[in-house]
């Protein structure tokens, strides 16, 4: 028996790893991955290259004055492309003004915005924005810093302060992480395990949709061109089944071996050095688990796909059966994400142990919050527990399934399937 | 002695029972027909030999013993719907089939290298099985199912979609196969050819077995309240005559059903009395064709006759 699932085993195996797919997809991904992040921050930057034309108007003329030097100065003007125009006007002219020329001006574009800076905002800091679209965010943070600086100091001029203490109001807070764990020294934390988590939930991702498609379209092409059946009078369906699954299980733990090779060299040598905010703090042991925990993630998965496929006679039908398989994944994957910005999330702490999620949340969680050892390993339990629990009647669908020819079958039927005793 | 005996065997579709109680015996070193029309459940019977399918009911014995999974490694099986993997390797492909049979290694790969020979394929040994033609697919898929040396060569509808020279090159695979000792099981709608390689055979209608034993008794017994004619003239009379059981024109000739053996003289008499001309008078032939309308009655239009010239 196992002589023969090693047949099909291998040759999924020399197919899949052998193909040309294979090494397009094992380099093409992570370079499609991080190119998004560059593309990404490629769009943020080019809001820059437009001029960009406001108008601040204070209330007094002192107040003016100290705008326009603290702006000349700045890196907006100097640097991106800022055209600043001041001007000092009253309360009542200026509410004129904005609903003549003022709103003229916006309206053509010729001013992205009018800020208006009354005496008032030296007790409450609060400022006027006119803009066509004023939650342009963008905007508003750059000025705020410089706007903050003025308020405080013209506040604080009165006041009798030394510049430190000056330099002290002024300043926002600054966060610095410390990550609490069971080890004895509190360390300060980098953004390594966070980048590191996100692109391992992101291959995770990929990565089980696409050996899941593989095998589902395998498993229809063994279908459509009948080949099925000469199978069949070989192996059991059982067998064809383990040995697919496998088959497709192993290329894609190979795969992301591949894919983890680096990170496990940037743990385990010196010869590459990090800078100290994006050193990883990953273990061995949490690296064997991440791959533990993706094969059977993938058992789980290609399984449900190559059932999926055994239903339907071409791809067309079969992506109609799909969805429920792709929400088990989707799913999880915007849990994690979520996870990853907020790891109090309740969500994304139950979810790290339902079946099918855990596979995706669980080691996100390992990674950015120090995670006692029983929780993984619960999780894989539990997986393990799903995969012996759901296998035997997937494999009763495969094998009524694979068979099977004509329309589209209902649920109903599939159902039915299953209560047939073979 | 009987290499295979198939008992009882049931096989429900929903509430469609598509196979109804078959029991049929194969001889060893014979070639076996199961005979039936298309939907008779002749590939459901298969099915059920080769444990494809299991049965509601019903159990085959190999050689005295319940056949179980070592059975499939005995077997070659060339379904009625078959394919090869598109992209994978000629050569590639047989190995692979003979691996799932349990065999492997480098004989199997000398053995494969010479059947490709003696197809002609040699050349074509690291080609995708999709660069070939259709025909020469058909070939590698016969390779494939021999390949192993199996003891038993079962064949569902083997010769559909064959073009000419791919049903003379399976008829001298499966007459060396025989001379070989091996047993070979085939299916098929078409009367002549079972007629003319089979030494065994089951008809099977409506999933149910209906004729079954050695095809030469099974001609005798029916061939003798059957007599073949030729002729010109009238013999519509024939019809009030009381020991005819049926008349069937077939245009060149006609075959005529008689209530007993015995009255052939006495059907001969009375051609020559009403000045009919006699042609040709046949009183000991019957083909499987008849045989079956005789048992199952034609379907309405069908006519098996109709796909034969394809097979030649």
């Amino acid at each position: 028996m196992f002589n023969k699932i090693a047949a099909v085993l291998k040759r999924e195996l020399k197919e899949r790893v052998m193909a040309k797919a294979f090494i397009f997809s094992t380099l093409l991904v992570p370079v499609l991955m991080f190119g998004m992040i560059g593309i990404q921050a490629f769009l943020y930057s080019f809001e820059g290259d437009d001029k960009t034309a406001i108008e601040i108007v204070s209330e007094t003329d002192n107040m003016t004055q100290r705008i326009e030097e603290e702006f000349q100065n700045s890196n907006l003007v100097k640097e991106e492309n800022f055209a600043i125009i001041y001007r000092t006007q009253s309360k009542e002219s200026f509410s004129d003004y904005i609903k003549s020329e003022g709103k003229a001006d916006i309206l053509d574009d010729k001013l992205n915005g009018i800020f208006y800076i009354p005496n008032t905002a030296l007790s409450d800091k609060k400022i006027e924005f006119y803009s066509k679209t004023p939650k342009n965010f963008s905007l508003t943070e750059k000025l705020n810093k410089h706007i903050n600086k003025i308020l405080v100091d013209e506040y604080f001029a009165s006041k009798e302060l030394s510049d430190e203490e000056l330099k002290f109001a002024r300043s926002g807070v600054d966060f610095t992480g410390y990550k609490v764990s069971l080890d004895e020294e509190i360390e300060e934390e980098g953004f390594g395990n966070l980048v590191l988590s996100y692109a391992f939930s992101f291959l995770l991702y990929i990565s089980l949709l696409m050996m899941g498609s593989l095998t589902m379209q395998s498993v229809i092409e063994e279908k459509q061109n009948r080949i099925v059946e000469v199978l069949l009078s070989s192996i059991s369906a059982k067998e064809l089944m383990t040995g697919k699954i496998l088959g497709a299980a192993t290329t894609g733990l190979i795969q992301m071996a591949i894919w983890l090779s680096p990170v496990v060299l940037l743990v385990s040598t010196t010869i590459f050095v990090l800078p100290p905010e994006f050193v990883l703090s990953i273990t061995a042991t949490q690296i064997i688990y991440l791959l533990v925990n993706f094969f059977i993630g993938l058992l789980l998965f290609v399984g449900l796909f190559a059932t999926v496929g055994s239903i339907y006679e071409n791809a067309q039908d079969a992506q109609s059966g799909l969805w429920p398989v792709m929400m088990l994944i989707i799913i999880p994957f915007f849990i994690s994400l979520a996870f990853i910005r907020n790891p109090t999330n309740p969500i994304g702490e139950i979810g790290s142990f339902v079946p099918f999620a855990s596979v995706i949340i669980m080691p996100v969680k390992i990674t950015i919050i120090d995670t006692p050892l029983w929780e993984p390993i619960l999780a894989l339990v539990l997986n393990l527990a799903a995969l012996f629990l759901i296998f035997p009647l997937a494999g009763k669908i495969y094998r009524i399934g694979i068979l099977r020819t004509g329309k589209k079958p209902k649920l109903s039927e599939i159902v039915k399937w299953l209560k047939l005793s073979s | 002695m009987n290499a295979l005996e198939v008992k009882n065997l049931v096989k429900y579709f929903d509430k469609v029972k598509a196979v109804d109680d078959v029991s049929f015996d194969v001889p060893e070193g014979s070639i076996f027909g199961l005979i039936g029309r298309n939907g008779a459940g002749k590939t459901t019977t298969i099915r059920m030999m080769m444990n494809i399918y299991t049965p509601d009911n019903g159990e085959v014995i190999l050689r005295g013993d319940k056949v179980d999974g070592s059975f499939k490694n005995k077997v070659g099986y060339l379904p009625e719907e078959r394919g090869l993997y598109k992209k994978m390797k000629v050569l590639d492909t047989l190995m692979f089939f003979a691996e799932l049979k349990g065999k492997s290694g480098r004989d199997i790969e000398k053995k494969a290298k010479k059947y490709l020979e003696q197809f002609d394929l040699k050349d074509r040994m690291l080609s995708k099985v999709e660069d070939l033609s259709k025909g020469n697919q058909q070939k590698i898929q016969f390779i494939a199912t021999i390949l192993h040396d199996p003891e038993f060569i079962i064949l569902d509808e083997p010769f559909s979609g064959l073009d000419p020279i791919n049903t003379n090159l399976l008829k001298e695979i499966i007459l060396e196969k025989k001379k070989e000792g091996k047993v070979i099981i085939f299916s098929t709608h078409l009367m002549d050819f079972a007629e003319k390689m089979c030494d065994h055979i089951a008809m099977i209608d409506k999933g149910k077995i209906i004729l079954d034993g050695s095809l030469s008794q099974a001609k005798k017994k029916f061939a003798q309240k059957n007599v073949s004619l030729n002729y010109e003239g009238d013999i519509s009379f024939l019809n009030s005559l009381p020991f005819i059981e049926s008349i069937n024109d077939f245009g060149n000739n006609t075959q005529i059903q008689l209530k007993d053996a015995s009255y052939s003289q006495d059907l001969l008499k009375a051609l020559v009395e009403k000045n009919v001309t006699v042609k040709q008078f046949n009183a000991n032939d019957i083909s499987l064709h008849e045989i079956f309308v005789q048992l199952a009655g034609k379907l309405e239009g069908e006519v098996l006759t109709a796909e034969v010239p394809n097979v030649q």
